[in-house]
C-alpha cells in the first residue's frame, strides 16, 4: 500500500472518530432539548415547585445551585491557588512537596460520596453549620480543590522563568514578582481550572446530599446557614422518587436543560473573563 | 593528537610565503646591482631594471592579500600583528627594490666610469653593498626563525653603513676640490652612496616590524632614549 | 566600582570559579570572554546575587560593589539589585504594555507619583535609544516590538531605577546584526553614566565595546587587561590561542 493511501486511511479514521464524539454530544443535547424545551417557560423558571413537586417551577433550585457554585469557588479558589503558589514558587522540589503532590492527586480520585460523608461529619455536625449553603460550599470546595491546585500549578509552571529572573533583577521581592508578574501571566490558564471546577461542582449530587440540599423547600435562602434546593438533586428526586414519575418526566428534562444552560453560561463568562484578561496581559 | 592546521592559518602561511619570495627577489636584485655597479656592467643593470616590475607586482599582490585577510578573518593578536607587519615589510621591500633600480639606472646612463672606478675603492662602496645585503638577509632569517636577537646586530650594521656614508661625503668633497671638472660624476656617485644608505635605513624599519610582530614592542621613534 | 577578592564559587561539588580577584573601574565597559562553561556568566551573576536563586551553591571570598561587601550579613538583596541592573541574553519583557514594563521597577519600589513615573519612563526610553520608536504606542504590548527593540526595552527597564552598575549577559546574542550594532552603540553611550560589565561570546563585540577585557577559562581568570592590549598583544598564550581561534 502506498504512503498516500495510508495517510488517507489514517486521516479518515481520525476524522470519523472525531465526528462520532461530536455526534454523541449533540445527540444528548438534542435529546434533552427535545424533551425539555416544552416545559421551559417563564413560570417554570421563576416560580416555586407546587403540588408535591409535580407542578410549579424550579426557581429555588436554580438559586440554590448558583449559591453553591459561587460558595464553593470562594472556598476552593483562594485555597487552591495559594497552595499551588506554595508548591511551585516557594517549596522547591523537596520530599514534602512531592508528598503534598501525591496527596493532592489522591484527594482528586476519592469518590464524591465520601466527600459528602466527610462534609456531614465535619461541617454539618462537628462545626455545627447544619445542612446549609456554607456546609455544602465547603464540601464542594474540598472536592474540586485538587483540580484547582493541579491546573494552577500547571499554569504557574507555564510562566517562563525569564519573567521571574527579570523581575527579581529589578529589585522586586519574591512576593511582588508573584503578584505583579507571575499571577497575571498565569491567570488565563488558572481560569481554565475555574471553568472545569464550575462544571464539576454544578453537576455533583452526592456531596450535597447530606450537607446542603433540601428535598423540598419552596422558598429562597435568606442566609448562608439556610438549606437550599439544588438542580442536580432536584433532578434526581423528580426523576426517581416523586409522587408521579410519569407526570413529572417533562419537568425533569426541563430541569436538566436548565442545569446544562447554567453550566454553559458559567463557562462562557469564565472564558470571556479569560479573554479579557488575556488581552490585557498578552503573551506571545 | 596531530594538530590540524586551520584554513585561516593556511592563508597566513601562504602570505608569509609570498613575502619570503619577494624578499629573496629583492636580495638578488641588490646582489646583481652591486655587481653591475662595481663592474660597470650595463647589461646586468638593465636586467635589474626590468626585474623591478616583478618586485612591484609582489607588493600589490601582498597588499591585496593582506586586505582580504583582514576583511574576511578579522585577525587579532599575533595574527593581526603578522598581517600588519607583512603590509609594511612588503612596502619597505618595494622601496628597497626602487633604490636598486635607481642605482642600476646610474650604471646605464652614467658615462662617468673613469671617475667612478677610481672612487669606488676609496669610498668602500662594495663594503656598503655587502653590509646592506647582509642586513636584509639577516632580517629575513630573523623573521623565519622568529628570533629578535638578530635585531641588535642588524641595527649595528646600519650604524656602519651610516659611518661609511659620512666618510664617503668627506672623500667626495676632497675629490671635488681636487678635480672640479668631474663634479657631475662625483655628485652622481654621491647619490649612489646616498641610496645605499637609505637601503640600510629601510632594513632597519623591517627589523622594527619583525620585532613588533614577534614581541609587540614598538621600537620606532624611541630608540635614541 | 566593583572589586572581587579571591572569589571561589561552587555548584555543589563543582568548583566553578577559582580564586578570582579583579577590579572594575566606574564608567568603563568591562567585557568577559571565554569558552562556554568557563564561569564568566556565573561570575557576572555574583554582582547582583542572581546565583542566590540556584540551590546548592557556595561562595568564598569577598565581592565589593561601591565599596560594600554585598555578601555581608544584613545586605538586602532587593536593594542591591536596584543598584546593579541586569540585562539578559534573551529579551524578556513582561507581558505588559511598553510603559508598564519600564515603570515596573519604579512601581515595585513603591513609587506612586504618576508624573514622576511618566518622566522616568521617558528618560529611560530615551536613554535606551527607543523613545522615538515607541512614543506613540506606549500602551501597546511589549511583545509587538521586534527582538532588538525588546532588548532595548529591557535595557530601558533596567535604567528606570537608576542603577550605578549595568550587567549584561550576552545582550546581543539573540539579535540580528543591525540590532546588535544598535545595542553596541547604546553600550558605548551608556558608559558615560554607568559602569557596565558585559559577557559575550562574540570576541569582536568585546573588542568593539569594551575598555577592559577579562579572559576566563575553566573557572579561572587567565588574563585581564586593556582591551586594546588584549587584542593586539595578549600576555598569555591561552588568551592568544582563544582569541585567534586556535583554541583546543
Amino acid at each position: 500500500m502506498s504512503k498516500k493511501s495510508n495517510q488517507a486511511i489514517a486521516f479518515w479514521t481520525f476524522r470519523i472518530l472525531g465526528l462520532i464524539v461530536v455526534a454523541i454530544l449533540f445527540w444528548i443535547l438534542g435529546f434533552i432539548i427535545w424533551h425539555g424545551a416544552g416545559s421551559i417557560n417563564w413560570e417554570f423558571l421563576t416560580s416555586e415547585p407546587t403540588d408535591g413537586m409535580t407542578g410549579g417551577g424550579i426557581f429555588p433550585a436554580i438559586v440554590g445551585t448558583f449559591c453553591l457554585i459561587v460558595g464553593s469557588m470562594i472556598v476552593a479558589f483562594p485555597l487552591g491557588v495559594m497552595s499551588a503558589i506554595y508548591t511551585t514558587e516557594y517549596a522547591g522540589n523537596g520530599k514534602i512537596v512531592r508528598f503534598i503532590r501525591i496527596m493532592t492527586n489522591n484527594l482528586g480520585s476519592i469518590p464524591s460520596i465520601i466527600f459528602g460523608l466527610f462534609g456531614m461529619a465535619l461541617f454539618v455536625n462537628s462545626l455545627g453549620f447544619g445542612d446549609s449553603i456554607i456546609a455544602g460550599s465547603f464540601t464542594l470546595g474540598l472536592l474540586v480543590l485538587p483540580l484547582v491546585i493541579r491546573t494552577t500549578e500547571e499554569a504557574l509552571k507555564a510562566v517562563p522563568d525569564s519573567y521571574r529572573t527579570g523581575s527579581l533583577a529589578l529589585g522586586a521581592t519574591k512576593l511582588q514578582t508573584i503578584w505583579r508578574v507571575v499571577l497575571p501571566t498565569a491567570f488565563p490558564n488558572i481560569t481554565t481550572g475555574l471553568i472545569l471546577s464550575i462544571g464539576r461542582v454544578s453537576g455533583e449530587t452526592a456531596p450535597i446530599l447530606f450537607t446542603a440540599a433540601a428535598y423540598f423547600l419552596p422558598k429562597l435562602p435568606s442566609s448562608i446557614y439556610d438549606q437550599v434546593m439544588a438542580l442536580p438533586y432536584h433532578l434526581y428526586v423528580i426523576a426517581t422518587s416523586g409522587t408521579d414519575l410519569e407526570a413529572t418526566r417533562p419537568m425533569a428534562y426541563g430541569t436538566a436543560l436548565v442545569l446544562i444552560f447554567i453550566v454553559l453560561v458559567m463557562n462562557l463568562s469564565a472564558s470571556a473573563l479569560r479573554r479579557y484578561i488575556g488581552k490585557k496581559t498578552k503573551t506571545n | 593528537m596531530e594538530k590540524q592546521i586551520k584554513h585561516t592559518e593556511k592563508e597566513l602561511l601562504a602570505l608569509r610565503d609570498e613575502v619570503s619570495q619577494m624578499w629573496q627577489l629583492v636580495i638578488s636584485q641588490l646582489e646583481k646591482v652591486k655587481q653591475a655597479y662595481l663592474e660597470n656592467d650595463a647589461e646586468l643593470a638593465r636586467e635589474v631594471i626590468s626585474r623591478e616590475k616583478r618586485v612591484d607586482t609582489f607588493e600589490l599582490k601582498i597588499d591585496s592579500d593582506c586586505e582580504n585577510y583582514i576583511a574576511l578573518f578579522s585577525p587579532v593578536a599575533v595574527d593581526l600583528r603578522l598581517v600588519l607587519s607583512m603590509i609594511k615589510i612588503s612596502g619597505t621591500l618595494e622601496r628597497i627594490g626602487d633604490f636598486a633600480e635607481g642605482i642600476a639606472r646610474h650604471v646605464v646612463v652614467d658615462g662617468c666610469c673613469g671617475v667612478a672606478m677610481e672612487l669606488k675603492e676609496d669610498l668602500r662602496i662594495g663594503q656598503m653593498f655587502d653590509t646592506v645585503i647582509s642586513m636584509l638577509s639577516d632580517s629575513y632569517v630573523a623573521l623565519e626563525t622568529e628570533n629578535t636577537k638578530l635585531a641588535g646586530k642588524i641595527m649595528q650594521q646600519d650604524e656602519e653603513v651610516d659611518a661609511l656614508y659620512r666618510n664617503a661625503i668627506r672623500v667626495l668633497a676632497a675629490y671635488v676640490a681636487k678635480r672640479p671638472e668631474q663634479a657631475r660624476c662625483i655628485l652622481e656617485t654621491l647619490l649612489v652612496t646616498r641610496k645605499i644608505e637609505r637601503i640600510g635605513d629601510h632594513c632597519d624599519n623591517i627589523v622594527e616590524e619583525i620585532v613588533f610582530y614577534i614581541d609587540a614592542k614598538i621600537l620606532k621613534h624611541n630608540r635614541s632614549k | 566600582m566593583i572589586e572581587t577578592k579571591d572569589i571561589n564559587f561552587y555548584y555543589g561539588d563543582f568548583h566553578a570559579l577559582k580564586g578570582i580577584s579583579m577590579k572594575m573601574q566606574p564608567n568603563t565597559v568591562t567585557a568577559f570572554i571565554g569558552p562556554s562553561g568557563c564561569g564568566k556568566s556565573t561570575f557576572l551573576r555574583l554582582f547582583n546575587r542572581m546565583n542566590d536563586l540556584i540551590p546548592g551553591t557556595r561562595l568564598t571570598g569577598e565581592c565589593l560593589v561601591g565599596g560594600e561587601d554585598i555578601y555581608a550579613k544584613g545586605v538586602q538583596v532587593d536593594e542591591l539589585r536596584k543598584k546593579v541592573g541586569m540585562v539578559f541574553q534573551k529579551p524578556n519583557p513582561f507581558p505588559k504594555s511598553i510603559f508598564e514594563n519600564v515603570a515596573y521597577g519604579l512601581r515595585v519600589n513603591g513609587v506612586k507619583d504618576k508624573a514622576f513615573i511618566r518622566q522616568r519612563v521617558e528618560e529611560s526610553l530615551r536613554g535606551a535609544a527607543l523613545w522615538d520608536e515607541v512614543k506613540d504606542k506606549l500602551k501597546k504590548s511589549a511583545f509587538e516590538l521586534s527582538g532588538g527593540q525588546q532588548q532595548r526595552l529591557c535595557i530601558a527597564r533596567a535604567l528606570a531605577i537608576s542603577p550605578s552598575v549595568l550587567l549584561m549577559d550576552e545582550p546581543a546574542s539573540a539579535l540580528d546584526p543591525i540590532s546588535t550594532s544598535k545595542i553596541e552603540e547604546l553600550i558605548h553611550e551608556l558608559k558615560r553614566d554607568y559602569t557596565i560589565v558585559i559577557v559575550t561570546h562574540n570576541m569582536q563585540q568585546a573588542a568593539r565595546v569594551s575598555d577592559k577585557t577579562g579572559f576566563f577559562m575553566l573557572g579561572e581568570l587567565v588574563e585581564y587587561s586593556d582591551t586594546k592590549k588584549m587584542f593586539l598583544n595578549p600576555e598569555k598564550i591561552q588568551t592568544q590561542n582563544y582569541i585567534t581561534g586556535r583554541f583546543g
